[in-house]
């Protein structure tokens, strides 16, 4: 409570006393539970009022005996922020994190996710599936056992055994068995919801790309390790983190871990050939094939090979990681990189002779094929990179730090996960998208990859130079509309010699967002943060209007369209993009690479450090000799030629835009997912994209199609006030913003810090 | 020359809108230096309270006396004013006073403020409806002409935005300059801290500045419901333009987020609208948005701080 008396009443308030002080904070803090409550209901309440009554929706949401749980769930809130300094030390103990976590997954994969692609049980989320699986007979009998032929809700009740056994185990400290039991049945129950969901995909028959069950086992699995942690700690605070204990144990293991689940489900559980009507798992794939004139080769491959390759990289990889042994790092890196190429040479061989064939539809090399091989090449990919990392391990002693330098210490160890977190990022980014639906692959291609360039690219202007900029998308659309001239697709046409592929647009597109941003920024960079917010808020609406609006050279609202595809002809090289949209991802992959490479280099650059000074103070930094304004535009320019990248590529991806994909909104959207992410942090600026890119259509199978920006909103707010430096704050910032937790006095945090904005 | 005045009287109809509205921006500019990018939920969530309001006291096509049309206006400007005032010491408190206590980076309340804005438009969206065309009861004659002179008419309804802009923003510069509320808030614009030290409570002026931004937008979420249609969409254009008046004028500088609304509401009618390039097709109407920017930017380029300087305590 304040101590300043308030000037507008006069002053001479007494001061209540600290009981009642107290109490009134209560009251405050329970009414704004109630509210909270309140507007849960309302958002998870009936749709629209009509225009003769308005209060429709308000009284069907409100005034009804379900506001009762929301209540419920207001004072649960309550009585949680209340006693919250009393759970925090239970927090802390050995365990209770993971355990929290495990079971947060289980549970997101029993109400969240999908279970079957088949949409006619709500969606083929597991709620739907349980009881329809539980009841039809041909499923295995031990399956159904899973999804509660004995008990209505078995699968919930196995969830609440486990937790509740390591709960336990985590209660009474001098028992170890407990922990050993609850831990190894959470493994069993996950490896059971797998063999349950695959004996389900089998019974349907048809391609499946669920993830269900697969984060479900994560989840079981995440469980069971804390419970074999609980029983192995006896007690001690596990305050360092598992997965760091484990990785300064031996690095590379959690890799070679993840590598062996991932391999197994593959090769034994996964369908490696699906066209529409089977799924056939590697050794049906090999009998299909057998006598079909499939190469020697990839017939041995597929009988026997694919587990040799498998097992040897694992078991190299295995004792490579434990043995902390370079030379049998490079052995099992070198040959997960040969298996995982034979892996996909086996793959294109068979698919390829199954098009041939025109089986089912097939076109072409690469299609109907199952998330099998996928999977196994991810799992080569990780074990590869777990090899590597133990053969550039280099023993560095961490002296037992002091307790003045643990936060520097905190951070160095947290930076040591990042190499094995990149290995799972290169993994999962090469081979995870050919396993996901259609389309997940669309939305991957056509939203989350392209926004992720964009929010690179703007990072550098809004994180790193610290420049508001609402008008991102206008650069996008100039190159958009360079791509669509340079092709030919626009009403005034270019000179014959220009007439170019989309991709050798890039340069051009390159070269005129440089000047658009060089062009906008001289004369309006001397203007100051809000300034700057409007004057490029209103270019980006006259690039639209003007875009709009004049039809003899733009094509005015109709837009542009029939761009050809992106294609390469370069000596041996003759690669053309057409409609399989996994070729795109690859080609955005390419681009996000270079840039972010880059802007790596860039960040840590002489002028990656004139952006920082100037973001904190441009007067400071103009008496050091910066030249700010020169920066400021390079800034600027930067990132205005990364979105025109970006609109190269989106121009011709999409084939035809309007000058509708363009407005404010998507500028204010990228600038969102730049400060959601963690502005100035280059990973963070990818999540952020990612995340608030990927969230809707998520959304799309959980709530109202109409209710989802509204959910967006809550989220975006949410992480604002719990955590406004971002998903993965940048860490020269956080270095700056130092405890984040720290209680500020009120005066000194009045007003925002001037940051330049 | 009739037609120009007829512009004239159009131009600050909806230049007395923006002002109402960029005068919430300025206020919360001045004590915070953030822009509230979710003041445009504000206006709407006025719109929408009021025909609450009014619709349960009146009908379509009622027609009261005089006096009844008065008490409905009353009705209506005081309770968008108050749903307003509500939703923006709501805002206040979810989406900028939690910041605040952690220190949070200038650009987290702009993103906060965006993210309250989405679920602020679309919870009304799906309470209400999504409609973008509702219309508050014609209880009176909105096109009835109170001013008909050689040909420049004000119409009944252009009439009651101009007066009642006006008498609010004559009310509010009265507060700001003359009461202890306004001397507050002006010592917290002009250097917070020292403010404090002077034993005034800075969250309170804060949340206070937000209410009487809040009423402003609340009651012009009436005022445009009135004139034009009312949908939990309605607050985006006019929330950016009144943004960018309030820029025009000097962030921060009540009587310049007045003159720049005036301002822009002006440009917007005229410059389509002046004569000679009308005649000659020079320049439609779909360019107005562009002219309009481009003066703003000129504007920006000659004087950096806005038209009337940009600090609140100054405008004293």
């Amino acid at each position: 409570m304040s101590t300043y008396t308030d000037v507008t009443k006069g002053g001479g308030q007494s001061r209540r006393s600290d009981a009642a002080e107290a109490r009134i904070a209560l009251a405050k803090r329970f009414a704004g539970c109630m509210f909270l409550a309140f507007v849960l209901a309302l958002m998870i309440g009936t749709q629209e009022g009509t225009q003769d009554d308005f209060g429709y929706a308000f009284r069907k949401s409100v005034f009804a005996p379900r506001i009762g749980i929301f209540a419920l769930i207001g004072v649960a809130v309550f009585l949680a922020v209340t006693f919250w300094p009393r759970i925090v030390p239970y927090l802390s103990r050995a365990g209770v994190r993971p355990l929290a976590a495990g079971a947060l997954t289980v549970v997101v994969s029993f109400t969240l996710l999908n279970w079957t692609d088949s949409t006619d049980l709500n969606n083929g989320k597991f709620g739907g599936l349980r009881p329809a699986a539980a009841q039809t007979g041909g499923i295995d009998p031990v399956a159904r056992l899973f999804f509660g032929s004995a008990f209505s809700l078995t699968p919930w009740l196995l969830l609440l055994i486990v937790v509740a056994l390591v709960a336990a185990a985590i209660r009474f400290e001098d028992s170890s068995t407990l922990g050993y039991v609850g831990g190894g049945l959470a493994i069993v129950f996950g490896i059971w919801a797998q063999y349950a969901q695959s004996a389900v995909r089998s019974f349907l028959d048809y391609p499946d790309h669920s993830t269900g069950a697969g984060v479900a086992l994560l989840g079981f699995v995440t469980i069971g390790v804390s419970g074999i942690v609980v029983a192995r700690s006896h007690g001690k605070a596990d305050s360092g983190g598992f997965f760091q204990r484990v990785y300064d144990w031996r690095p590379g293991m959690p890799l070679v871990a993840l590598g062996a689940v991932v391999g197994l489900v593959g090769l034994f559980s996964a369908a490696w050939f699906s066209p529409t009507d089977r799924n056939a798992g590697i050794g049906l794939t090999s009998t299909m094939f057998h006598g079909t004139g499939l190469s020697g080769f990839s017939a041995a491959y597929l009988a026997w090979l694919a587990y040799v390759l498998f097992f040897a990289t694992l078991i190299l990889a295995g004792a490579a990681s434990y043995l902390r042994h370079h030379l049998l790092g490079w052995v099992a890196a070198g040959l997960g990189v040969v298996s995982l190429l034979v892996t996909l040479y086996v793959m294109h061989d068979f698919s390829g002779l199954a098009a041939q064939s025109k089986f089912d539809g097939a076109t072409g090399a690469w299609d109907n094929l199952g998330t099998g091989g996928w999977m196994l090449c991810g799992a080569l990919t990780v074990l590869a990179g777990a090899g590597y990392l133990v053969a550039r391990h280099e023993q560095v002693e961490v002296p037992d730090a002091a307790p003045g330098v643990s936060s520097d210490a905190a951070l160095a160890a947290g930076s040591k996960l990042g190499p094995a977190l990149l290995v799972v990022i290169i993994a999962s980014a090469l081979f995870f998208p050919p396993t996901a639906t259609q389309f997940w692959q669309t939305v991957l291609v056509t939203e989350i990859g392209i926004y992720v360039l964009l929010a690179i690219g703007l990072n550098v202007v809004v994180g790193w130079a610290g420049l508001l900029d609402l008008g991102f998308i206008a650069f996008y659309a100039i190159g958009s509309y360079t791509t669509a001239y340079l092709t030919g697709r626009l009403p005034v046409k270019p000179p014959s010699f220009l007439e170019l592929t989309p991709l050798a647009a890039i340069p051009f597109a390159i070269v005129i967002c440089l000047v658009a941003g060089v062009l906008l920024g001289a004369p309006t960079l001397r203007l100051r943060g809000d300034y700057l917010a409007i004057v490029t808020l209103g270019f980006g609406e006259i690039i639209r209007v003007v875009a709009n609006n004049s039809t003899p050279v733009t094509n005015g609202s109709r837009g542009a369209f029939n761009i050809p595809p992106p294609e390469i002809h370069i000596g041996p090289l003759d690669i053309k993009w057409g409609d399989n949209v996994l070729g795109y991802w690859y080609l955005l992959l390419v681009f996000v690479v270079i840039v972010v490479l880059l802007f790596n280099r860039l960040e840590h650059s002489r002028l990656g450090r004139a952006w920082a000074a100037i973001r904190e103070d441009e007067v400071a930094a103009q008496a050091t000799g910066i030249n700010t304004v020169r920066v400021k535009l390079l800034a600027f320019a930067i990132g205005a030629s990364t979105s025109g990248v970006a609109g190269v590529y989106f121009a011709s991806q999409i084939g035809s835009f309007t000058p509708e994909n363009f407005i404010l909104n998507n500028s204010i959207l990228v600038v969102a997912y730049v400060v959601f992410g963690g502005m100035g942090s280059l990973p963070g600026a990818m999540a952020g994209a990612a995340v608030l890119t990927w969230l809707p259509e998520f959304l799309r199978d959980q709530v109202p199609a109409e209710d989802r920006q509204m959910w967006i909103g809550a989220v975006i707010l949410l992480m604002m006030i719990f955590r406004p430096a971002g998903l993965i704050p940048a860490r020269r910032r956080r270095a700056e913003l130092g405890g984040l937790d720290k209680k500020d006095s009120s005066e000194t945090t009045a007003v925002p810090a001037g940051e330049g904005m | 020359m009739h037609e120009f005045l007829n512009y004239v009287v159009l131009g600050l109809t909806r230049g007395s809108m923006y002002a109402l509205i960029a005068l919430g921006y300025t206020l919360v500019y001045g004590v915070l230096q953030l822009i509230n990018f979710a003041h445009s939920e504000v206006f709407m969530s006025g719109a929408f309270g009021s025909y609450l309001v009014v619709n349960a006291v009146t009908h379509d096509g009622a027609h009261p006396a005089w006096y009844g049309v008065i008490g409905i206006l009353v009705l209506g400007l005081g309770s968008g004013a108050a749903v307003g005032a509500a939703v923006a010491y709501g805002l206040e408190r979810v989406a900028y006073r939690p910041l605040r206590r952690r220190g949070a980076p200038k650009l987290a309340f702009l993103i906060s403020a965006i993210g309250a804005s989405f679920f602020l438009s679309q919870l009304a969206g799906k309470l209400f409806n999504r409609l973008n065309n509702n219309d508050f009861p014609t209880y009176f004659n909105v096109n009835h002409h109170v001013v008909a002179v050689a040909g420049v008419t004000v119409s009944l309804v252009q009439a009651i935005i101009i007066v009642s802009a006006l008498v609010m923003m004559l009310f509010l510069d009265t507060m700001v300059n003359r009461t202890k509320l306004g001397s507050s808030i002006r010592a917290v614009a002009e250097d917070a801290p020292t403010a404090a030290l002077m034993g005034i409570d800075i969250d309170k002026t804060i949340a206070r500045t937000f209410i009487i931004g809040g009423a402003l937008a609340g009651a012009a979420g009436f005022l445009f419901g009135t004139a034009y249609f009312f949908s939990n969409t309605m607050g985006f254009i006019p929330g950016v333009k009144a943004f960018a008046a309030a820029v025009l004028g000097g962030i921060g500088n009540i009587r310049g987020a007045m003159l720049g609304g005036m301002l822009l509401g002006l440009i917007e009618v005229l410059l389509p609208t002046f004569p000679w390039w009308h005649a000659t097709g020079l320049i439609g109407i779909q360019w107005t948005d562009v002219v309009a920017f481009l003066i703003l930017v000129l504007i920006l380029v000659l004087r950096p701080t806005g038209l009337l300087g940009e600090k609140l305590g100054r405008a004293a």
